[in-house]
C-alpha cells in the first residue's frame, strides 16, 4: 500500500463525509496526522481538482473533478447503462418511481433512479445507499447469494430503521425463502414509514446476481392488502428483460419462473 | 381543558398549516419529497370535517382518535400513520374522561411519543419529529413537576419544540427518506419536526384562551389550576 495514496483518499472521504467544509488543522486532528502532512496532500489534490479551498475561510471542501469522477463511475456501471430503458418502460407501465441498485457490502447502491411520471416533485436518489435488509431491492439479491455470502450478511449488523424494520436472523431467513419462491422481494415500511418496495434480481450470463430492478412507493398503492399482481408482474418482466439483455440464459435464470 | 379546547385547538392547528402549507413542502422539497405541507393541510381538513362532524357530547378522548384515524386514512406518505398514531394514542390515554388537566394529559403527550416511536424507531438527534416531540414532553413534565399549570406547561412544551425543531438544521439526518441523501441532508429543518413544533405552539395558544375564556366567564380564582 502506498502510504500518501491511502491518505489523500482519506482526505477525500472525511471531506465527502461532512456537508460542512473542514480546515486544516481539523482534517490533521481527524485523521491523526501533521498539519504540514495534510496540507501537502491538500495542495496536490487541488492541483488535480479533486479539492477546492473557500477563499473567505480558507477550509477545504470536494472539488468539481469528484463529481466527474462520480458521473463516470455510474456511466461505466453496465447495469445502469442497461437498465435505462427498462427502468423507464416499468415506470410508465406501473406509474411508480423505479429503483436499480447493487449490492455494497451490506448495503443497496441505487445506481439509477426513475421518478414516479406524475410531475411531481422528486429528489434523485442516486447514490443513496440503504441496508440491505430493510428494502427490496436488498432482500431480491441477497436471496440468490451462495450459502457463504449469504450467511455473512445475516449475520451482520442489521440495524432498524423503522418499526417494522426485520432484524432478525429467523424472520429474514424466512423472507429469502420466500423471494426465491415468489421471484420478487417485497418491502413492507422497513425503510421509510409508509414507503414500500417490489423488486427482482438481475442476473448475467453466469447466473449470478449482478443487482436488482424494482418499484418503490406509497405502500397504500403497491401493497394493497398485499402486493398488487399487475405490479409484481411488471417487475418480474422488467427484471427478465433485463436478465436477458445481461446474458443471462432463458432456462437458466432463477426464479424467472412466471 | 375540555372537548370544547380540544375541538379549538385541532381549528387553530387547521388554520396554522393553511398558513405554513407552502413553507413545510419548500422544506420538505430539500430533503423529502415534496408533498408534507400538502399532505398535512389535506389530512388537517379532511379531520376538521370529520371533528365538526362527531357528535356534540363527544369526549376529549373520542375527538382525538377520530382525528387519528382519519389522518391514518387520508394521509399518505410516513405523516399519516405517524401523526395518525400520535393523536390514536393520545385519545385512547385520555379515556372518557370529559375534561382533563396537565397530568393527563402528560400521559397522552406520552402515549403519542411511544407511538411514533414504535412505528418510526426513531431517536432524538435522527431528524425527525421526535426531534420536537421528545423535548416538548421534556419540557412539559419538568414544568410539571415545579408546580406549574397547564398553560405553563404546554408554553414549555411550545419553546422546548421550537428548539429541537431548528435544532434539526446541522443534523444528518438517520430515519425516513432524509437519511438517503447521507451528507446533503446537513442544513436543512425537518419538516416533521417543524409540523410537530406547530401543533405545539397551537396547543399552547389553545391552552392560554381556555385560560382567558374561563376568567371571562366570571369564575374570579387564582390563576394556578387543578
Amino acid at each position: 500500500m502506498i502510504q500518501s495514496v491511502g491518505r489523500a483518499a482519506r482526505i477525500l472521504k472525511a471531506l465527502g463525509s461532512e456537508s460542512a467544509r473542514l480546515g486544516v488543522t481539523e482534517l490533521a486532528g481527524r485523521l491523526g496526522l501533521a498539519k504540514a502532512t495534510v496540507h501537502g496532500l491538500l495542495r496536490t489534490l487541488e492541483a488535480h481538482q479533486l479539492v477546492e479551498q473557500d477563499l473567505e475561510t480558507g477550509k477545504y471542501r470536494l472539488g468539481p473533478a469528484m463529481l466527474q469522477l462520480g458521473n463516470a463511475f455510474l456511466d461505466n456501471n453496465e447495469l445502469r447503462a442497461r437498465s435505462l430503458l427498462w427502468a423507464e418502460t416499468l415506470a410508465g407501465r406501473a406509474r411508480e418511481s423505479v429503483h436499480v441498485g447493487v449490492l455494497y457490502g451490506a448495503n443497496v447502491l441505487l445506481v439509477h433512479h426513475v421518478f414516479r411520471p406524475d410531475n411531481s416533485l422528486q429528489i434523485l436518489q442516486v447514490g443513496a445507499s440503504i441496508p440491505w435488509h430493510a428494502c427490496a431491492l436488498g432482500k431480491a439479491m441477497v436471496a440468490y447469494l451462495d450459502g457463504d455470502g449469504q450467511a455473512e450478511l445475516l449475520a451482520g449488523p442489521l440495524p432498524r430503521l423503522t418499526g417494522r424494520t426485520l432484524t432478525r436472523r429467523a424472520a429474514l431467513e424466512a423472507e429469502l425463502e420466500a423471494v426465491v419462491a415468489g421471484g420478487v422481494a417485497v418491502e413492507d415500511q422497513e425503510a421509510i414509514v409508509g414507503e414500500a418496495g417490489i423488486a427482482a434480481a438481475l442476473f448475467d450470463h453466469r447466473g449470478g446476481v449482478v443487482g436488482a430492478i424494482g418499484l418503490a412507493g406509497p405502500v397504500e398503492r403497491l401493497l394493497p392488502g398485499g402486493p398488487a399482481a399487475d405490479l409484481v408482474a411488471a417487475v418480474k418482466e422488467a427484471a427478465r428483460g433485463l436478465s436477458r439483455e445481461l446474458g443471462a440464459g432463458r432456462p437458466a435464470v432463477p426464479g424467472a419462473g412466471a | 381543558m375540555d372537548a370544547a379546547c380540544v375541538r379549538s385547538w385541532l381549528g387553530e392547528v387547521a388554520v396554522r398549516l393553511e398558513a405554513e402549507r407552502d413553507f413545510l413542502t419548500q422544506l420538505d422539497a430539500a430533503i423529502g419529497d415534496a408533498d408534507h405541507g400538502i399532505n398535512m393541510h389535506r389530512g388537517f381538513t379532511a379531520v376538521m370535517a370529520r371533528v365538526g362532524a362527531a357528535a356534540e357530547d363527544a369526549t376529549p378522548g373520542q375527538l382525538l382518535k377520530i382525528a387519528g384515524r382519519t389522518f391514518v386514512s387520508t394521509v399518505g406518505g410516513a405523516a399519516g400513520p405517524l401523526y395518525g398514531t400520535a393523536f390514536l394514542q393520545a385519545g385512547e390515554a385520555l379515556g372518557d374522561q370529559a375534561s382533563f388537566g396537565p397530568r393527563l394529559l402528560r400521559e397522552a403527550l406520552r402515549a403519542a411519543l411511544e407511538g411514533v416511536q414504535r412505528i418510526g424507531a426513531a431517536s432524538v438527534g435522527d431528524k425527525t419529529m421526535v426531534d420536537a416531540l421528545s423535548p416538548a414532553l421534556g419540557a412539559f413534565e419538568l414544568e410539571l413537576r415545579m408546580g406549574g399549570s397547564l398553560e405553563t406547561a404546554t408554553s414549555g412544551a411550545r419553546e422546548a419544540a421550537a428548539d429541537g425543531m431548528r435544532a434539526t438544521i446541522p443534523l444528518q439526518a438517520r430515519k425516513g427518506r432524509a437519511s438517503y441523501l447521507g451528507p446533503r441532508s446537513v442544513g436543512h429543518q425537518d419538516p416533521g419536526a417543524t409540523s410537530t413544533a406547530l401543533m405545539f405552539a397551537a396547543l399552547a395558544h389553545a391552552a392560554l384562551a381556555d385560560r382567558s375564556q374561563r376568567f371571562a366567564g366570571g369564575a374570579r380564582r387564582p390563576v394556578s389550576g387543578p
